[in-house]
């Protein structure tokens, strides 16, 4: 009897077939970023590269830790609503290490919101600056406690 | 040739495989070390994304347009010089109707020089002729089903699972159709990368347990943001949209966004 022998051309077909399959999972486990699909079709490490920014703005909680006596005068008035850093500047270096000096922002910041405007909604108190009173907005109203005079 | 094959060669053959299955944990350990050593980004740890569902609100009837929150924006994630901007503040000017017309307002004047970023110049229309005037800040809506995912073509943008619809800047290839794609607007070509760029809901803060930028510093709360899977009871999120009527941007077009607006006119596109 004759030994069963693959023909030659089928050998061959099978050789190349495992070769592109073995060079497409060789390519494949070389070029597929090894985050991807952890929480979708993306690199998941993109999501922590993205994080990795240093934030600029410190926020609020992080004055408050120190300058808690302000926070409490400031939530008593008007302005209980603004961020420290809206007026004062970004300041993240200073929460951080309290010796580096924070950086300040000068002058004409109440007009930036309280100039009068047409477009500014009604309830929100604004003023024609020539007919206000003085030149200085501080001489009046303290910018913690707007609706006292120093 | 005669194979030896003793006792003691077997042995010392076990001990080796036996050493070599031992050392390999050890390996992978090292290998991680050196990796973390490396790559280390100074990204915060703990943070998991499956377990937050960010939620915007926009309150227009409390924006003030004073533009903090565009310039904050700038500031802190860098965003290039000139007409690009990651957030902006837009107004609104409708004029009254011309007398004898059977309409109930007249055009629809918008604009945003800067971003908003400095503030507006003084109203283009005398104030008696303006119907009604109002400030909308803009961003990325954020969508549940982002056209801009959907068109790029080599999926460098993606939905991450808390929300945020960020950008993978080593893949894109800066071909701009998701800054067609987007039907807000929120989206631009960096001039600096050649990459595409947007708001990343500050990616970097929200990691953080920090608010983004603009929320930080909006004088006015008319930006909220908040957690919709760690709702705390009094949250201001939780306020907002229980005590105020919400809508979303371009509802037709079926992007779901995740930016609610409260005090919005018709005319806001």
């Amino acid at each position: 009897m004759r030994r069963f022998r693959l023909p030659p051309q089928i050998l061959r077909l099978v050789l190349l077939t495992l070769g592109i399959v073995g060079t497409y999972l060789v390519a494949r486990t070389l070029l597929v970023p090894e985050s991807f699909g952890a929480y979708g079709w993306y690199r998941g490490a993109a999501l922590e590269e993205i994080a990795s920014r240093t934030p600029v703005f410190a926020g609020k909680k992080a004055c408050a830790e120190c300058h808690a006596d302000i926070q409490h005068k400031l939530d008593k008035f008007e302005h209980k609503t603004l961020s420290c850093e809206a007026c004062h500047g970004a300041n993240r270096e200073h929460a951080l290490n309290h010796d580096v000096v924070p950086t300040t922002v000068p002058g004409s910041l109440c007009l930036r919101c309280h100039e009068a405007n047409p477009s500014r909604p009604a309830w929100f108190k604004q003023i024609v600056v020539k007919n206000h009173y003085g030149d200085k907005c501080t001489d009046c109203h303290l910018p913690h406690q707007p609706s006292q005079s120093p | 040739m005669k194979t030896q094959f003793n006792r003691r060669g077997a042995l010392a053959r076990l001990g080796a495989v036996l050493a070599g299955v031992l050392a390999l944990p050890v390996a992978r350990t090292a290998k991680a070390a050196v990796q973390n050593f490396f790559t280390s980004s100074g990204a915060p740890k703990g943070y998991d994304p499956t377990e937050h569902k960010w939620l915007i609100c926009l309150d227009a009837t409390k924006c003030i347009g004073c533009g903090l929150c565009a310039e904050a924006c700038k500031k802190e994630n860098d965003v290039p010089q000139g007409p690009y901007y990651r957030t902006w503040v837009e107004r609104y000017i409708i004029t009254k109707p011309k007398p004898g017309s059977a309409e109930t307002r007249g055009e629809t004047l918008v604009d945003s020089p800067a971003g908003g970023m400095h503030g507006f110049p003084e109203c283009p229309v005398p104030e008696d002729q303006i119907e009604q005037s109002f400030f909308v800040p803009k961003l990325c809506n954020l969508c549940e089903h982002p056209p801009c995912v959907q068109v790029c073509p080599v999926g460098a943008t993606f939905k991450a699972p808390d929300g945020a619809v960020l950008i993978d800047k080593n893949y894109c290839i800066g071909c701009a159709f998701c800054v067609q794609a987007c039907p807000y607007g929120a989206r631009f070509l960096s001039p600096v990368t050649h990459t595409a760029e947007k708001c990343t809901l500050c990616y970097h803060r929200t990691t953080r347990g920090l608010k983004p930028a603009c929320v930080e510093i909006c004088p006015a709360e008319a930006r909220i943001f908040g957690d919709l899977k760690n709702l705390q009871p009094d949250d201001p999120l939780r306020k907002f949209y229980e005590s105020n009527r919400t809508q979303v941007l371009k509802p037709h077009l079926g992007t779901g966004p995740r930016v609610l607006y409260a005090g919005l006119d018709e005319e806001v596109r």
